[in-house]
Parts: structure tokens; C-alpha cells; sequence
């Protein structure tokens, strides 16, 4: 068996990111997590979104489906249901996922399934050249907002643990290490799992920089214990802002609940019908 | 003695209208007659009209008519909107506590037959929302029928609540059939010779999922496919498959495409609106070349429009739909049985040539029932899962070509997630052959190309339109999908006035068969399209492929299926 290293789950294409990008250190901390749990290319599914946090999808030497802007979630879902063994990651952006895609994260997360989702928060439509994402901060200045963002941000943390998400992190593009061994563990918690990960974007924003993030960020020692205090800590934004687990949980997943994926994934199963006669009874 | 009667019952929604046209139909179904029943209700679940209209028949027969031999009125309601479809003859059955009719308030001679169905209920501490069972039994007892076909229904129906239900529906069906004192619309002995079935459209198409190995199916509730929905929700169980209900129609396709990457048959439902929704992830499983079987069950738009009510108003726009240029096929089912039969080819299409196939319904074929064989749905059914993986296919780098460019067709073969040495990238971009994101002006040239090829290959798949009638007809109908019933019970009713016609109907719609259709239509002198929609879009189809213009229209779009009587009235 070959081994699975960073390097193996590169293609041969090189980045098109801004120099200095945030999406650089997610890049990297991806395949070293997925190298670290020992998925190789034809193990595991990515499905991206659209903008510059997609465009990952032809530098990373694995099966991949690039959906619509906003709708990597149902697709992975679909996925998911069909081949429950397959591991499946999203990598997805904060206008795809809580923009376009704001519905579907609420009902995954309802759902359950057992997906990971990473979310390049750079509080801007980074490939549409900079205008305001949803999780812009009031009075942050855009090419949309050129007097500053007048709505409230949407927070994806507590969006996500109010909605049910089981596994609820955030991460640093600026700290490779820790980005990748808190994405190995949201991969590995079998339920729906965010992380909302701080990515500077170098070109479209020039107040959260790589700086600003570390003047802020500090680790959380421990998991909050329940599903109050992890809102608690999910809202703390400022001089201060907290990475790591904010909440845990585990719960049936969607696939789980589908007692037709009891034995084998639905991919396996043969497709004739034991029981026509019987089936065809009911309309006697 | 009768060879076919009509019979209507109405009243209030919420009074079991919709199951008592479905227990008629079983009692003569069974006993090997051929039936029908069409249902009529406001979108809404208590009040308002709501009726249902069955034909039972000797001999089989394609639509309903729109003479009624016998009315039940469960209200007053019932009596006063339906007073004009009437014939000399007709019965009508009403409990004179909801008015006190006299045969003169009628224009036709009919005959009158108080039933008090509210007292026979009372008399055995029913709810009185079994009038219905009390009109079944008076009813199958006019047909000249023996109670007992009526009551195996009754108790197969009933089943489930428990013997205290079943014994109380039998006893107030009962005290129905013994209720007239003549016998007067009995029909003609049946011609059984096979086990027959009463299903609806949604239903059948539900069948030919299952039987061409539907694993997963993610539909958004939506009148007219919400049997459809019943039926895989109830069986995903024991038929091994998921359903899923979707945040709305966006994730649905969506959901759907994604399990087709993942390599099983899967599948959508919905009508216009959800559809309008759809359309985006059209478009991406024609890029990423995604098998897809679209159920589009059309209702009257725009809009909301009537949700519970027929039109043919979509073929165009399941043509367009979706941005870029991509192919698709369209198939429409023109009876029950293709109902069933064009859905199992629509998933065999879609692996074939790896595209969206759409099984193109209406309000009138899902929600009507109809009988129809048993062996109609048990054949063998052969699948075809198309093109596949082997770790032959390779570029330089040595990774898999999911989009060679070295087919001629068009169709490259494709692998699922998890398949070793079978990666590659499902990309809404436009892309190379492996899957990676292009904007290189030739390989973009090339891609697009591959993809249209497919229009060209599928032309050996797709069938010519279906011919009936007399070739040295004067008249030649045109027509498309569920409208072939009413047209061809019209051909009857002009057959017996000595009025030569003929059909040609097309259920295969698109790639459009222009070759065949321009040969079949330029040598005729009258043709007349007819359509359930304003603006005539098959006679469209037809100008736009073969430049045959179709003068003469007979066009519906009042939300009611066509009567055949109305086809022959507009001549
Ligand atoms: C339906 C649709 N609407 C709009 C777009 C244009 N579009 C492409 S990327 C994007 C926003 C991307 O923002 P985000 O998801 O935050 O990704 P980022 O570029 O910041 O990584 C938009 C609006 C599109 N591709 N599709
Ligand atoms: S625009 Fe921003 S997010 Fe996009 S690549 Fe450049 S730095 Fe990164
Ligand atoms: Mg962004």
C-alpha cells in the first residue's frame, strides 16, 4: 500500500491564490490531516464551493465534486446517503455556506449527517473581488458597504449550534499546526461537524490581517460542557477571540437513522426487488 | 344491462370522497371490469367542493366521458354544480335533508332516489363521515353487483384500524345496498381474463423507479407528486432505498445529483414551481454529465396557479430549462402504462448517455387511477447502467479520462467515489478531460461538442410518434402526452357517426423525432393539434423542427382534463 502523505494529495497545478492568501495555510493543513488519518486520493470525497476557498479543487489530488456557489451540502448529503463508508469533506466559503447556502447548513445541521464542513471565513465575496459577506462585521468597509457593512454579522458558530451541529470548532489559517489537527478531529467525529476557520484575505481586507487575528486569538482549554456555555464562548469576539472545540456531542447521523443502510451502502445493494408480487398487492 | 356507466360522487373535503371512488373502483376492478376514476378538489383540506368521478366499464376504454349516469350528493352543492352533466335517465342520490329536488328542477329527465344518509348512519352511532360507505353500498347494489365484492374492499381497506372499524364500515355498506328497490343501471358480465390493478400515474411512475433500481430519491412535497412520495417513503424500508425530504427544491436536485456521482439511480419530483427552482441544478448535472430522472408533474401556472388542477403548459420550458447548452430527453407518458414503462426507460436513458431524462407528467395522469393488468408491471426489466469504469482509460499523467474526448458518441465512461484508480474531479466549471477547471478556448470547443454529440447518439433510442386510427382519415389529430385518452375516445365517438380520424401522439418528445414526424405529417391535409395549454407548444415543437405550421388547434387550459365529447363538439 502506498503511503498517503501531504504531497500525494497534490496535483501538479500550482495555486492561483493572492501570495499570502489564508487559504494557503488551510491548503496545507487539508492534506496534512487527511495524511495524517491515512485517506489517500481514491479514499475519500471533497466537495467544494465556489469561490476563491473552491478553487482548492484542482490542488488537491482527490475524488471531487465542485457544486454550485451555496449548494456543496445537499451534494455531500446526497453522496453521503449513497456510500456511508466514503469520508466526505466540504470546503466551502462563508458567502457560499451561510450566503447562498444559508438554508442548507441549518437543516444539515438538523440532520446530522456525518459530514465535515470548513468554512473560509474572510468576511468577503473574495472571488467577486470584495464586496461583504455575511459574516462582515458592522462597519466593516467593502466594495458593497463603501460606508461600512450596516447589518449585523451572522455567526456561524452559534448559527450552527443552535441549529444541532454535534461538533462545533473554529481554527486559524495563520497556525498550520493546530488548523490541522483540529480539522483531523473534526473529520474524525462521526455527526455533522464546523469549523469556521479565520482566513485573511490579503487582497480584499485590510483590517483582519494575519496580525490583527494574532493579537486576538488564544486556544480554549476545554470543551464548554453544555450547549449554553458553548454559545457563551461562541459569541466572544473582540480583543479577545477564542479557537478550539466550543461543542461536542455525540447523536444518532442521518445515516444511522436510514434503515435501508443497515447492512451495506446503498452503492452496493443489488438493484432488483425480492418481493414484486407483494409490492404489487397493494394495488389489488 | 349497461357496458359502461359514470358514476360521480361530491361533497365536502374531509368526507372520504377521494377513498370511496377508490373502493368502487376495486369492487369492479377485481371482478375484472375496466375502471377509472378522475378526482376534482380546491387546494384546501376542509370544505369547499371536491368530487370524484369513476367510469366502470365492460370493455376497456381510454378516458372518462363527461356523462354521468349516476350523481351521489353528499351536499347541496353537489346536486346544484353538476345539474348540467346530467342525461334523460341519469339518477340522482341525495339526502333530501339537504334540499328537497323535484325532477322538474332539472333540465334532462332524470329520475330522483332520496337515500336519508345521515339518519341510516345516525341509526347505527356512526360518524356521519361515513355517508360515503352508505353510497357505496347503494351504489353497488344499482350496478347489480353481490355485496360480498364490495365488502372483501371494504375489509382489505379497513384492515389496519382494527376489526371494531371494519365491522362498523360493513354493517352502514350494508344497510346502503339494501337501501333501492331496483336494480337500475346493472351492468353487462366483465370479460375477465387477467388480474388487473388500480393505481394511479404518480404511483405507476413510483413502480417503474423501484423496478429499474431507484436508490435514492430526494422530493420536496408538491401537488401532483405527493403519491409519488408515499409510495417510496413506504417502501424505503423494505425495498432497500432512501427518501429524502430536502429543505426545498434546490437541495433536492441537488441531493439528488450527488448521489448520482456517487454512483446509484436517483431521482426528483416536482411541478412547475419546484421545478423553476430546479432549474440551476439542471444545468450542473448537465455539465458534471449526471444521470438524472426528473419526475416534472405539471399543474396549472403561473405562479401558484390552480395547484390541484391539469394543464400541459411546461413542455417548452423543461426543453429550455437551464442555463448553457446541454442535452436532455424528454419523455411523456400518454396512459398508465407508459406511465410506468417510459420511467424504467428514462433511467436506462440517463445511464446510457450519462444526462437529466424527464418523465414529463400532469395533474389528470398522477392523481387519476385507472386499471390496468398486473402483468403490465411485473415483466422482466432489463437495466443498463451505461458506460463504466476500467482502469483503461488514461491521459499522460496516467490518471483516469472521466471526460475523454476520445468517444465518438459522446459518452465517456464514468467511476464512483472510492473506486481505486478511478479519480477524478466532477467539476460545475468546464473542464478537461480529467475533471480539472478550463477556459482554454480549445478544449472548452471540445467539451461542449462532446456533450451535444450525445443528441445525435440518442437518436437511435428515441421513438417514433405512435400512429391510431384509419389512414384515409380526413381529420389527423396531433398530440402529446396525457391528452391521448380523450382524443381517442373522441375518435370512438366519430367512428360511430361514420367520421373517419386518426391519432399521431408523441411520448417521445425530445431529442425531437423530426425525420419521422416530418414524414408522418407533411402528406396530411388537415391536421388538428390538441393540446392542455393556451398557446399550442407541441404545434410549436413541430413549426421549429420540420416547418409543418398546424393551423387548427383545439386547445384547454381551464385546469379540467379534456371529455372526449368536448373534442368532438370543437370539430
Ligand atoms: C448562483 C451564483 N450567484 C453568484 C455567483 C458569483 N459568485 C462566485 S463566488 C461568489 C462569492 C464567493 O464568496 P465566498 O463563498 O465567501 O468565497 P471566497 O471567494 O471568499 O472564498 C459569488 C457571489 C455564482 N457563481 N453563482
Ligand atoms: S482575493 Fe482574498 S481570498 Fe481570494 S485568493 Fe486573494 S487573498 Fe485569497
Ligand atoms: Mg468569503
Amino acid at each position: 500500500m502506498s503511503t498517503v502523505t501531504p504531497d500525494s494529495l497534490k496535483t501538479n497545478f500550482l495555486p492561483t491564490w493572492c501570495p499570502g492568501c489564508g487559504d494557503f495555510g488551510i491548503w496545507m493543513a487539508l492534506r496534512d490531516a487527511l495524511a495524517n488519518l491515512r485517506i489517500g486520493s481514491d479514499d475519500g470525497l471533497i466537495v467544494y464551493g465556489i469561490g476563491c476557498h473552491g478553487n482548492m479543487h484542482d490542488w488537491v489530488n482527490m475524488y471531487a465534486i465542485r457544486a454550485l456557489h451555496g449548494r456543496t451540502l445537499p451534494v455531500a448529503q446526497g453522496a453521503k446517503l449513497v456510500n456511508h463508508k466514503l469520508p466526505v469533506v466540504i470546503i466551502s466559503g462563508d458567502g457560499d455556506c451561510l450566503g447562498e447556502g444559508g438554508n442548507h447548513f441549518i437543516h444539515a445541521a438538523k440532520r446530522n449527517p456525518d459530514l465535515t464542513v470548513f468554512i473560509h471565513n474572510n468576511e468577503v465575496y473574495g472571488l467577486t473581488t470584495g464586496q461583504a459577506s455575511p459574516t462582515a462585521q458592522a462597519g466593516f468597509k467593502t466594495k458593497s458597504t463603501p460606508e461600512g457593512a450596516v447589518d449585523e454579522p451572522v455567526n456561524p458558530l452559534t448559527l450552527a449550534i443552535a441549529s444541532g451541529a454535534t461538533f462545533v470548532a473554529r481554527g486559524f489559517a495563520g497556525d498550520m499546526q493546530g488548523l490541522s489537527a483540529l480539522m483531523k478531529t473534526a473529520i474524525e467525529h462521526k455527526g455533522f461537524s464546523v469549523v469556521d476557520i479565520l482566513q485573511p484575505c490579503v487582497t480584499f481586507d485590510k483590517v483582519h490581517t494575519y496580525q490583527w487575528y494574532r493579537q486576538r486569538v488564544y486556544k480554549l482549554e476545554t470543551i464548554p460542557e453544555n450547549k449554553i456555555k458553548a454559545l457563551e464562548k461562541a459569541m466572544e469576539w473582540g480583543d479577545r477571540i477564542p479557537l478550539g472545540v466550543f461543542y461536542k456531542e455525540n447523536k444518532p447521523t442521518s445515516e444511522d437513522r436510514e434503515s435501508a443502510l443497515a447492512d451495506k451502502p446503498l452503492v452496493d445493494l443489488p438493484l432488483t426487488i425480492e418481493n414484486l408480487e407483494g409490492l404489487l398487492n397493494e394495488f389489488y | 344491462m349497461m357496458d359502461s356507466v359514470t358514476w360521480k360522487i361530491g361533497g365536502e373535503a374531509g368526507f372520504g370522497i377521494m377513498a370511496s371512488g377508490t373502493m368502487l373502483c376495486r369492487t369492479f376492478s377485481r371482478a375484472g371490469y375496466h375502471v377509472m376514476a378522475t378526482n376534482d378538489y380546491p387546494s384546501l383540506i376542509r370544505g369547499g367542493h371536491n368530487f370524484i368521478t369513476v367510469r366502470i366499464a365492460t370493455e376497456e376504454f381510454a378516458s372518462m366521458n363527461r356523462d354521468v349516469h349516476i350523481l351521489v350528493a353528499l351536499n347541496y352543492e353537489s346536486v346544484e354544480k353538476h345539474k348540467e352533466e346530467l342525461m334523460d335517465g341519469s339518477l340522482v342520490i341525495f339526502d333530501p335533508k339537504d334540499g328537497e329536488w323535484k325532477e322538474g328542477d332539472f333540465q334532462k329527465k332524470v329520475k330522483l332516489l332520496p337515500v336519508p344518509f345521515r339518519e341510516i348512519v345516525g341509526k347505527f352511532t356512526a360518524d356521519p363521515v361515513m355517508r360515503n360507505t352508505v353510497a357505496l353500498g347503494v351504489t353497488v347494489a344499482l350496478l347489480g353487483a353481490p355485496f360480498e365484492r364490495l365488502s372483501s374492499v371494504i375489509t382489505d381497506q379497513f384492515k389496519k384500524k382494527g376489526e371494531e372499524v371494519v365491522k362498523q364500515n360493513l354493517t352502514i355498506a350494508k344497510a346502503g345496498y339494501d337501501f333501492p328497490s331496483e336494480k337500475s343501471f346493472v351492468l353487462g358480465p366483465s370479460k375477465k381474463k387477467e388480474r388487473l390493478l388500480v393505481i394511479n400515474g404518480s404511483e405507476a411512475v413510483g413502480v417503474g423507479a423501484v423496478r429499474a433500481g431507484l436508490k435514492f430519491a430526494a422530493i420536496y412535497p408538491m401537488t401532483p407528486i405527493n403519491a409519488l412520495i408515499t409510495f417510496l417513503a413506504d417502501h424505503a424500508k423494505n425495498l432497500k432505498l432512501v427518501y429524502k425530504q430536502p429543505e426545498d427544491e434546490i437541495a433536492g436536485i441537488n441531493m439528488a445529483v450527488g448521489a448520482s456521482i456517487a454512483g446509484v439511480r436517483s431521482m426528483v419530483a416536482t411541478s412547475g414551481g419546484g421545478f423553476a427552482l430546479m432549474v440551476e441544478g439542471l444545468s450542473f448535472a448537465g455539465v458534471v454529465e449526471a444521470p438524472l430522472v426528473i419526475d416534472m408533474g405539471m399543474r396549472v401556472g403561473p405562479a401558484t396557479g390552480m395547484p390541484t388542477y391539469t394543464e400541459q403548459g411546461e413542455l417548452q420550458f423543461v426543453i429550455h430549462a437551464g442555463h448553457g447548452e446541454f442535452p436532455r430527453i424528454i419523455l411523456a407518458p400518454s396512459d398508465i402504462g407508459e406511465a410506468y414503462s417510459l420511467t424504467v426507460d428514462a433511467f436506462n436513458l440517463a445511464d446510457r448517455y450519462q444526462v437529466p431524462v424527464f418523465v414529463l407528467t400532469d395533474k389528470y395522469l398522477n392523481e387519476s387511477q385507472w386499471s390496468l393488468p398486473q402483468s403490465a408491471l411485473s415483466g422482466s426489466v432489463e437495466i443498463d447502467r451505461g458506460k463504466l469504469f476500467s482502469s483503461d482509460s488514461k491521459n499522460s499523467n496516467g490518471e483516469f479520462k472521466r471526460y475523454s474526448l476520445d468517444v465518438s458518441d459522446g459518452i465517456s465512461p464514468r467511476s464512483f467515489p472510492g473506486m481505486k484508480k478511478g479519480l477524478y474531479h466532477a467539476d460545475s466549471y468546464e473542464h478537461d478531460e480529467v475533471g480539472h477547471v478550463t477556459e482554454d478556448t480549445s478544449m472548452r470547443t471540445k467539451m461542449s461538442l462532446k456533450r451535444l454529440k450525445k443528441l445525435e447518439a440518442m437518436k437511435k433510442d428515441m421513438k417514433a410518434p405512435k400512429i391510431v386510427g384509419d389512414s384515409e382519415a380526413e381529420i389527423t389529430f396531433v398530440s402529446w402526452g396525457s391528452s391521448k385518452g380523450p382524443i381517442l375516445e373522441a375518435m370512438k365517438l366519430l367512428a360511430a357517426k361514420g367520421k373517419k380520424t386518426r391519432l399521431i401522439h408523441f411520448s417521445w418528445l425530445f431529442p425531437f423525432p423530426a425525420e419521422e414526424a416530418t414524414k408522418l405529417l407533411s402528406p396530411v391535409t388537415r391536421l388538428i393539434d390538441v393540446e392542455q395549454n393556451a398557446t399550442g407548444q407541441l404545434a410549436s415543437l413541430i413549426r421549429e423542427h420540420t416547418g409543418i405550421l398546424i393551423k387548427e388547434k383545439i386547445l384547454k387550459f381551464d385546469g379540467r382534463p379534456f371529455y372526449p365529447e368536448e373534442i368532438v363538439e370543437k370539430l
